[in-house]
């Protein structure tokens, strides 16, 4: 699981009201080359939350992305940067946690399972 | 030989249209006796009950589909690709297709639904969810086609495992991705995907007014939804049910396919209309689908396909004894292949 899909999922337990973002507890990362693509980065970076992306990064130990995204979005350290938080890192085994119930939604081999229990619909 | 497909036969696609509007009901057909696949009773035609019993069969009848696709996704794509679903074929194409032939028809199965729905590339598609991905073929195949951005959900993990492979393998990795999770519970936010995307998964949901309302909270104002799904035949004026022979042969088919109670195109509108979507229509594809199930039964009967049953275990095998059920099915107008497209309002 890359952090640009950690970045869109939820927790839809019943009643659940700080959804997002899952916290990440990583077992296992491994880094995945991705070509750089400024202007996809580009775009994305309008609608990627930030601070879930940070967290995200530090959890899979990647720390080098700054605290707030900086104006100056093109410059190309900063996306070379941003590219490899989103894109690279990919979590293959550990846990997407809910912040309020603390309910783990395990990944498998890179896979996240978000299926609800009988008692949390 | 490959058929050629003539485009002025893009134009006269078979259209059903629904003319008499019944009022707005959230139901579902539930005319069998209780069953291990059965989730709801209608106490009356309007009212869905689920009783707690049903819940956990529901448990039960997703854990039937994701082992039946764990099992069976390899052995399709081995012989049909990363497609798994129907061709879109020309009416009365009776030449025999060779397998490029079919793969072309799968994917001319994307495109009519893309454009029955109005979606090209003008929309600017930005975001898609496709709910009941199998292996990703529609996803790859839309975010190439838009350069959207496509998540996937499956209750297979060997499904999503595999279409992420396939979208490494493809470097669409970064357009593309898959998670097993449930159609009925998405874990998104409301509103964010311009394409909300059921290609033939709509038949595996227990609960279609859930269904609808998950397709209809996660598409963003003015996205579109396309649900393409086998249907039964849609239910005369004053018909409460299909006939016991009818709802016999879709039982014995749900079994094997893990497949709750199926519903009519009709229903699906019905649904759509109650959720206040906009520009609904729908089609009757049930001609252009129909050289597929025999293809498939004659891949089956090949050397590699008896082989590859055999090695793939109980499950495939009773499918494909099951299909010539799908080919009855549609030859006496029970089964029915049925798109259903809307807007959600801005």
């Amino acid at each position: 699981m890359r952090l640009i899909v950690h970045n869109m999922l939820t927790c839809n337990i019943k009643g659940v009201v700080n959804k997002f973002p899952l916290r990440i507890e990583a077992e296992k990362v491994i880094k995945k080359d991705v070509d750089f693509n400024p202007d996809f980065l580009r775009h994305m970076l309008a609608k990627i939350e930030w601070k879930a992306l940070v967290d995200g990064a530090r959890s899979m130990g990647y720390t080098e992305l700054p605290d707030h995204a900086p104006a100056l979005e093109s410059d190309e350290p900063f996306l070379k940067k941003f590219h490899h938080a989103l894109l690279e890192l990919n979590l293959e085994e550990g846990s997407l946690v809910c912040q309020e119930t603390g309910r783990k939604f395990p990944v498998e081999k890179g896979v996240p399972n978000m299926l609800l229990h009988e008692d949390e619909v | 030989m490959k058929a050629t497909l003539a485009p002025s036969s893009l134009i006269s696609l078979p259209r059903h249209k629904v003319s008499s509007l019944r009022s707005p009901s959230l139901f579902l057909q539930s005319q069998r006796p209780s069953s291990a696949l059965m989730t709801t009773t209608a106490a009356s035609r309007g009212s869905v009950a689920m009783t707690a019993a049903a819940t956990s069969s529901v448990e039960a009848l997703q854990e039937g589909i994701a082992e039946f696709y764990n099992e069976t996704s390899g052995l399709w794509e081995e012989i049909w690709g990363d497609h798994m679903h129907h061709g879109f074929y020309d009416p009365d194409s009776s030449v025999q297709l060779s397998d490029s032939g079919h793969r072309e028809a799968q994917i001319r199965m994307i495109e009519e639904s893309l454009r029955f729905a109005g979606v090209t590339e003008e929309k600017k598609i930005k975001r898609v969810v496709d709910v009941g991905c199998g292996i990703g073929g529609s996803s790859r195949y839309i975010a190439s086609k838009f350069g959207a951005e496509c998540i996937g959900i499956t209750l297979s993990p060997v499904q999503a495992k595999r279409a992420n492979d396939l979208a490494t393998a493809q470097s669409l990795s970064h357009k593309v991705s898959f998670q097993v999770a449930d159609a009925l519970e998405q874990p998104f936010e409301d509103g964010i995907f311009d394409l909300v995307w059921s290609m033939e998964s709509g038949e595996h949901m227990p609960d279609k007014a859930k269904f609808v309302k998950e397709l209809v909270r996660v598409a963003a104002p003015g996205g579109r939804i396309i649900i393409v799904t086998w249907c039964h035949r849609n239910l005369s004026q004053g018909e409460e049910a299909l006939q016991p022979w009818e709802q016999n042969l879709l039982d014995r088919i749900c079994k094997t396919f893990y497949l709750p109670a199926w519903c009519s195109t009709s229903d699906y509108v019905d649904l759509l209309q109650s959720l206040s979507l906009q520009d609904i229509k729908c089609a009757d594809w049930s001609e252009n689908v129909a050289p597929f199930w025999p293809a498939v039964i004659r891949t089956a009967l090949t050397w590699k396909g008896l082989v590859s049953l055999l090695r793939s275990g109980m499950k495939s095998i009773k499918g494909a004894l099951t299909m010539p059920l799908m080919i009855e099915g549609y030859k006496k107008g029970v089964i029915k292949f049925g798109i259903i497209t809307c807007q959600k309002p801005l």
